[in-house]
Order: structure tokens, then sequence, then C-alpha cells
């Protein structure tokens, strides 16, 4: 039996085209575009960065540290409440014990066929958690965060902090973004 | 997915960031970027593929340990569906397409 992990439903439009920028050579470029142009576009007419890029060498071996995932592909617990799709900047947590059949999807700007086969492509878990059994990585983290898609940039600060917070608070060393 | 990065960062804890949109990259300036040129929803790369999703984590983990300074994006190689996977061997050493990556981006302003 295939396990899988399940999907807010997103209008068939949404769906339509997030295939289709799969799908397609066309459909692709499209999609970068829109990524690429009005995309960046947005991010300097919202975003004011600090020139200084913030800087914390990793300070233990990789066999001895803590890591964590932050991902922003929607996943979240199915207990959970799913992500408002048209725009939501808040988080959900996500145990290190959640396995597939606990978790959604809720997201619909790429499309989530692959990922729903293998969550691992934008939540890898199961991945850091055999590399813990490896003594590759020290610990996998007790708690992990999930964000869903956000229109505004800007608004990803404040729950960026209380994510930062949380994690310093969990002394975990390093944390894997994953994008969707 | 930069914002949270630094935000995470800025509190102590090292971060690395997959990018799939590089311009993105170049502007959000995180603290340590791997770009990868792959579809959307897929940043560890294919279903089931298992030795190229472990490569990624490989080259992140080489990223957070040996990236010099802040703000570098390291380009991977890796050709979408065209590239064969090979267990990682070592996980202590880089792999040849991470530091081809570093050093190339080490020589760019």
């Amino acid at each position: 039996m295939q396990k899988h992990t399940r999907l807010t439903p997103a209008s068939r439009l949404r769906e339509q085209l997030a295939r289709w920028a799969n799908d397609t050579e066309l459909g692709e470029r499209t999609a970068r575009w829109i990524a690429r142009v009005p995309g960046v576009l947005q991010f300097h007419l919202k975003v004011k960065l600090s020139r200084q890029i913030p800087w914390t060498p990793l300070r233990r071996l990789l066999a001895e540290a803590t890591v964590a995932i932050v991902a922003t592909g929607g996943v979240h617990c199915c207990a959970d409440r799913p992500f408002d799709l048209k725009t939501d900047a808040s988080f959900r947590a996500i145990p290190r014990s959640a396995t597939t059949e606990d978790l959604c999807i809720s997201h619909d700007r790429y499309d989530r066929r692959d990922a729903e086969r293998d969550l691992n492509l934008v939540f890898p878990l199961e991945r850091l958690l055999e590399l813990e059994v490896e003594g590759v990585i020290g610990r996998v983290a007790e708690t992990h965060y999930g964000f869903g898609h956000t229109d505004d940039p800007q608004e990803l600060i404040a729950p960026g902090r209380e994510i930062a917070d949380l994690l310093a608070a969990a002394h975990v060393d390093l944390v894997l973004l994953v994008p969707a | 997915m930069g914002l949270l990065a630094r935000e995470i960062e800025a509190r102590g804890v090292t971060t690395v960031a997959l990018a799939l949109v590089r311009e993105l990259a170049v502007v959000v300036k995180a603290p340590r970027m791997l770009y990868l040129h792959w579809p959307f929803g897929h940043a560890l790369g294919e279903p089931g593929k298992r030795d190229q999703q472990r490569t990624i984590l490989h080259d992140a983990f080489s990223m957070a340990a040996a990236a010099p300074r802040p703000g570098l994006i390291v380009d991977l190689p890796y050709q979408w569906k065209r590239q064969k996977y090979t267990p990682v061997s070592d996980w202590t050493a880089k792999s040849e397409a991470f530091q081809e990556g570093l050093a190339q981006a080490l020589k760019e302003k």
C-alpha cells in the first residue's frame, strides 16, 4: 500500500496552471519569468533589507549538530489548520515524529504531484532521520516549521523572528531552508 | 525563504537555504545559498531518488561548514533528470560539484 501525503484541494485553474508549468517548457519558462521579474520587483518594493547579512558560523561538527528543517512548500500536520491558499504568513510546527501520512500540503503555486509521492522533495524529514541513524548528523531537531505561500515577503519577518527564537531555544545548530 | 534564513541566522543559528530562482536568491541575500536549476516543488530532486536527495543534503552540509563569508550563492551543476547520482561515500569530504561551485562563487564579487 502506498502511503500518501494529502493535498488541500486547489482550484482547478490553479492546479492546471501548476501542471502546465511543471510539464511543458513554455509553462516552465513562464513560471520562472513570473518568479524572476514581478517576484524580484515586488521584493525590492516591499522589503528593506539591512546591508549587513547576518552570520553565524557552524559551531559544531556535523556529526554533533542538531538539524532542523524550515520549508515553504505548504507542509503541515493534517491535524492543524491548513494554510490559506491565497496568502498566509503564519507557520505550523511539525514534530520529528510526524509520518508521511500525518502530513498535508496546502499550497497551490507549484505542481504537488511529485511531492505527494515523496514528501522529501519539499520536506526532507525522512532523509534527515536516516542520517541521524547513520551518525552523519548529531540529531534531528524535535520540531520543524512549515510555511505556505505568502504574497508579501515583508510579512514573513515577524513569524521569521518567532521561529528563530524557538529554534535557538531548542539549541538547533543548523537549519536547512527548503523552498517550493 | 531567504528572509527567514536571515532572521534565523541573526538569532545565532547557522542556515543553508536551497534556491530554485537565482535572481530571487541574488536580491534576498541569505547567509548561505545553494542554487539548483530545477523545477518548482523539487528542491531535493525526484521522487524516490534517495541518492539524488542525499547528494543535495551532502552539499548543503558542506556549505554550512565551508562557506567563508555571508551572501554566497553556490550554483550546483546537477542537470534535471540527466544526471547520474552515486551514494555519498564520505560525508565529511566535499563533493567535486560543490567544490567547483564554491570556487566559482568566490571568484565573483
